[in-house]
């Protein structure tokens, strides 16, 4: 198959996405704030496919990252009273400095292993986050001085546009040398070094970008509610949530992430009626697609289907 | 002149010396074939040589610069290739794209490739003959055309010496074939070549000088036929010359008119790979059958496919039932027990512990009386009775792996490769035990072995296996006569 | 002096309940290579489950942790049909990706899991009433006769369950598999049976040291993914399916968690552990027992 720039399918994307862009001339303000958060949720989700999906690297702490981009914005927000504009930088810096703590044990631990000291960044972030409850408000959360807008309008217009840029910008990335060089270090990192690549230096690339969107989202999204809480931002099922996303919508492929995390926030809502269970019947429809359809919805298009070697 | 030039480089894997100062020099297109049995060494030298282990001692000067200890990419920019005997390309990019990754530059700083690199991964695709597929995805290729695929990658970027680990691991004869004219024409085109396999007969005629390996060491080095002509060599792959056979085993059980076993194997393949092809094979109650051949020639996967462990095109009759889709714990149960080359021992537990696990299914004075008997066979299982398995020597494991499969009370017994590795005199005490085994209970037997001396000992029929077909078989005494130096 | 008797004390009924849990979770990973993340969700299964009988159904507190182990296994079977065996078995995943999706799907049950108890039984921490009344003094300390009882019966439990794995045919099977699945199989047994009762045999161990853990300090939904943390932190510093390795760092965790509980504060119970795993997969990745 030849691959070019603008085949149907990125026609069809294209057309999605301005179709997705005059949205709040239609819908109501609380659709509006739904699609925001799937907007955020998408990102967290396309940069977490580029460190798995691509870079091969089992990451379970994407939460890590986005905590740290959070709670970074959000501290110099309310305890040092930056303005929104400066917070945000501040946080997403936190994130990537957090992503190239990880690389190390990336590097030295296989598989699983990383994936379980990812994990456990993950839960000292939260110990941390309530050892000092002072500062971070703890369980409750941190209640920041500034928000981003009360528009609802312009809240979707600020995530649907992170939204779009990231996508563009991994797009770009993956399907450049670069991706081709990452993709191949992930699979098999001895044969890639023998074709002459430094493969510490693409791992290093993959988690600054993967630590700079997940960071930047983080800062924005507790700029958008106003709090930054272990809830929203660092639980273990927010990780789930992104993992999901990403493997229903089709790993490897950033439009899957995004379909992944739509469906995933709108199904949530749909079932609320449903009330305290909600959350778990899309957690039994994730686990069904994980099992029966591992490859995800995009799979359903297009020749992305791998088969067992 | 000299590119490559190895000096006593070693490499020690824990208890393990893999690689024991291995000298050896490369000159300018030439090619070099690096031999030996399984666990010689001969891969892990190359490891050593591509910077992907780093060896303990030793220097590697490569076109005038030392690089042992380098990082592999280092390695890999100042002009050498490899291509390893397990790699994947990259299955959602087309043929040209895996080969276009070979040829990028090492930084983070592209967004884009030139014309320059599409042409010359398009020239390297020709040099191997993937022209026609290069839009392909690779899933949709065969397996000899994926092997040509990471030949294209490693030859893409011209490099001054190429490794070749097991080109023709997987390959059918047809194209075993092709492949080595595609190393031929890269060798007249001048291509400095250093070739690892365990088959000696495929690669004497493609290198200009062999090296030979043996448990970490150097055993010969020579034109290919200095090298197949050696001594040393000869015993190190078949045990002690055939000529010298002393015949004194004689074979004094009967062989009955029962077709024990029955094999009609069409194929079995892994993934794409063909591993075995066209297989007909018998053996009668009470009769010892041999299946001689190389590693990797198919004699293992033979042994999976009848105990169900892999899935074969064809039938499989054991005492007149078929075996087909039979679990692994069935056929086992059935009267086919297993002595795998790997050994399989439950190796934190203990010598009575394993045999015990082996004979779970006797009541318990029938087990005793068993184990006894085997002790009786093997009295050094007896001293080491209450010692981890781990804790044994490589003859004494072998013994225990042969006493646990006999804890079933098999109708058939299946050795796979008892010998390797091990001393003469233990070869010794199990051709003994092998013997009285026979002479006392009328044992079936079916034995896949490397070493022909020990094969042609004990056998009444034997079977020759290259490249996963049947190439002879015939009774154990013209079997020397017949196929005799030929084989390597 | 009372202190560090006190410690000790809570550090052996701790450390007991601790192995217990990861006891299980080193043997399935030694048998099947899984990492089973939804051990915690199934350990409160037991402790929930035998709390609402023994309470709400008044069944009593012994019928009720029967009921609450008998869950526990039964959830445990639902995750291997329903997960293990069709991810184990699928022919749309690579093989090298398998663990990575139990992983994910092993947690994913764990969420389904608390979500339903959340539902079920509410996130409020509950505890059983105790097996027996009264106190004992130690040294000058005050310990409910109830918590030793608890250590001892766990201690009894892995007792039995060394037992079971060294003396009994089955056992030693079970643990044969975790050296050599191929070995097993061509003396004769079904690995698939090996692997349902190994299955069985760790639904078993999470139920009781759940229901332990529901008499001694209580449980809710919400603790499942932190004893998870913790189970898990055993098995890795013990390194991977060592069941011996798993007893001493039960207990070393199990140490310097009530070490930091007493002398800094309960919440920060885990830190210790969790900064340990770290410097521990860093600097010695087969864990502080591992063999290879």
């Amino acid at each position: 198959m030849n691959r070019t720039w603008f085949d149907w399918r990125t026609g069809v994307v294209v057309l999605a996405f301005a179709a997705t862009a005059c949205l709040p001339w239609f819908v109501s303000g609380y659709w509006l704030g739904v699609l925001t958060i799937s907007s955020y949720v998408a990102v967290y989700a396309m940069a977490w496919d580029l460190l798995f999906g691509y870079g091969g690297e089992v990451n379970f702490g994407p939460t890590f990252l986005i905590g740290l981009g959070a709670y970074g914005a959000g501290m110099s927000n309310t305890f040092l009273g930056w303005p929104v504009w400066v917070s945000i930088p501040v946080g997403t810096l936190a994130a990537v400095i957090g992503g190239l703590a990880l690389v190390g044990p990336a590097l030295r631990l296989k598989g699983p292993y990383f994936g379980l000291v990812t994990l456990v960044a993950v839960l000292l972030l939260s110990q941390v986050i309530n050892m000092f409850a002072g500062y971070t408000g703890g369980e409750i959360g941190l209640a920041l001085r500034d928000i981003l807008t009360i528009s609802s309008t312009g809240n979707f217009y600020y995530a649907f546009g992170l939204m779009t840029i990231t996508a563009l910008v991994l797009r770009i990335l993956v399907r450049s040398p670069l991706g081709l060089i990452l993709e191949a270090s992930g699979q098999d990192t001895t044969a890639t070094e023998a074709l002459g690549f430094s493969v510490t230096k693409f791992k290093i690339l993959a988690f600054v970008i993967s630590a700079f969107f997940s960071g930047l989202a983080g800062a924005m999204t507790v700029f958008y509610f106003g709090t930054a809480s272990p809830g929203t931002v660092v639980a273990v099922a927010v990780t789930i949530q992104i993992i999901i996303a990403t493997i229903i919508g089709g790993r490897r492929s950033i439009i899957g992430s995004i379909l992944g995390a739509v469906f995933l926030i709108v199904a949530g809502e749909f079932l609320r009626p449903v009330g305290q269970l909600s959350s778990t019947l899309v957690a039994v429809l994730a686990l069904l697609v994980l099992v029966f359809a591992p490859n995800g919805f995009i799979s359903v298009f297009g020749a992305r289907r791998e088969r067992k070697a | 002149m000299t590119i490559l030039d190895i000096s006593k480089i070693s490499k020690r894997f824990g208890g393990l010396q893999a690689v024991d100062q291995i000298s050896f020099s490369v000159a300018e297109g030439e090619v070099v074939g690096l031999i030996g049995p399984n666990g010689s060494g001969k891969s892990t030298t190359l490891s050593l040589i591509m910077g992907v282990v780093r060896p303990d001692t030793g220097s590697i000067k490569f076109q005038g610069h030392e690089i042992a200890g380098h990082a592999t990419h280092a390695i890999a920019k100042r002009g050498m290739a490899m291509v390893f005997q397990h790699s994947r390309p990259l299955h959602r990019q087309t043929v040209l794209e895996n080969i276009k990754l070979a040829l990028l530059p090492d930084t983070i700083f592209q967004l884009f490739t030139g014309r320059q690199i599409e042409e010359q991964a398009r020239n390297a695709a020709r040099r191997v003959g993937l022209e026609d597929v290069l839009d392909q995805r690779p899933d949709s290729l065969p397996f000899a055309d994926l092997r040509r695929l990471e030949l294209a990658k490693a030859l893409a970027a011209d490099p001054a010496i190429l490794l070749l680990d097991e080109p023709f691991a997987g390959l059918a004869p047809s194209e075993t074939r092709e492949f080595s004219e595609l190393i031929v024409s890269m060798r007249d085109a001048g291509q400095a070549i250093v070739l690892v396999d365990h088959n000696v007969k495929a690669v004497s005629g493609l290198v200009d000088r062999i090296v030979a390996m043996d448990a970490g060491q150097k055993i010969a080095e020579g034109t290919p036929e200095q090298v197949t002509s050696d001594e040393k060599v000869r015993e190190v792959y078949f045990g002690k010359s055939l000529d010298t056979v002393e015949k004194t085993r004689e074979r004094k059980h009967r062989v009955g008119e029962h077709r024990l076993l029955d094999v009609n194997i069409e194929s079995v393949h892994y993934g794409r790979a063909e591993a075995l092809r066209n297989i007909q094979l018998h053996v009668e109650e009470g009769e010892f059958v041999s299946v001689v051949g190389l590693n990797g020639s198919g004699k293992t996967t033979l042994f999976n496919s009848l105990l169900g462990f892999v899935a074969y095109q064809g039938d499989i009759q054991w005492d007149g039932q078929s075996l087909r889709g039979k679990k692994p714990a069935d056929i086992a149960t059935g009267g086919i027990a297993l002595c795998p080359e790997t050994r399989e021992l439950f190796t934190h537990m203990s010598v009575l512990e394993n045999l015990e696990l082996g004979g779970h299914a006797l009541d318990n004075a029938d087990r005793r009386a068993q184990v006894d008997r085997i002790f009786e066979l093997f009295p050094r299982l007896r001293e080491r009775a209450k010692q981890s398995a781990f804790t044994l020597s490589g003859g004494e494991q072998q013994m225990l792996t042969i006493g646990r499969a006999l804890m079933q009370k098999p109708r058939l017994l299946l050795l796979d490769e008892p010998t390797l590795g091990l001393a003469p005199l233990v070869i010794e005490n199990i051709s003994d035990a092998l013997d009285k085994l026979q002479q006392d209970s009328g044992l079936t037997v079916l034995l896949a072995e490397q070493n022909l001396t020990f094969a042609v000992q004990h056998s009444n029929r034997i079977y020759l296996i290259e490249t996963g077909s049947l190439q002879w078989n015939g009774a154990a005494d013209r079997f020397s006569e017949e196929v005799g130096a030929d084989i390597l | 002096m009372n202190l560090i008797i006190e410690i000790l004390i809570s550090t052996f009924i701790i450390g007991a309940i601790y192995a217990l849990g990861a006891a299980g979770l080193t043997i399935i990973f030694g048998v099947s290579g899984i990492l089973n993340l939804a051990h915690g969700a199934i350990v409160v299964v037991a402790s929930l489950v035998a709390w609402y009988c023994a309470l709400q159904l008044n069944m009593g507190i012994y019928l009720g942790g029967l009921v609450g182990i008998a869950a526990a296994i039964l959830t445990t079977y639902v995750l291997y049909f329903t997960v293990v065996i069709p991810l184990s078995r699928s022919r749309q995943l690579a093989s090298e990706e398998l663990p990575v999706f139990l992983f994910v799907s092993t947690l994913l049950f764990a969420l389904i899991l608390q979500g339903l108890l959340e539902w079920f039984f509410g996130a409020t921490p509950v505890s059983t009433p105790a097996m027996i009344d009264g106190v004992v003094h130690i040294a000058g300390v005050t310990v409910p006769l109830n918590s030793l009882l608890i250590g001892v019966v766990a201690w009894a439990v892995i007792g039995a369950l060394w037992l079971f794995i060294s003396h009994t045919r089955m056992g030693k099977a079970m643990l044969a598999a975790s050296m050599s699945p191929k070995g097993l199989a061509i003396v004769g047994y079904d690995i698939g049976r090996i692997h349902f009762l190994v299955w069985g045999l760790y639904g078993l161990l999470a139920g009781i040291a759940g229901v332990l853990l529901a008499s001694f300090i209580g449980a809710s939904s919400n603790v499942a993914i932190n004893l998870t943390a913790t189970s898990f932190t055993i098995v890795v510093l013990g390194g991977l399916g060592n069941v011996l390795g798993s007893l001493a760092a039960a207990y070393i965790l199990g140490f310097l968690g009530t070490v930091t509980a007493f002398l800094i504060s309960p919440s920060l119970r885990e830190v210790p552990g969790l900064l340990l795993l770290i410097v521990v997969l860093y600097a010695r990745p087969q864990g502080l027992f591992g063999r290879h």
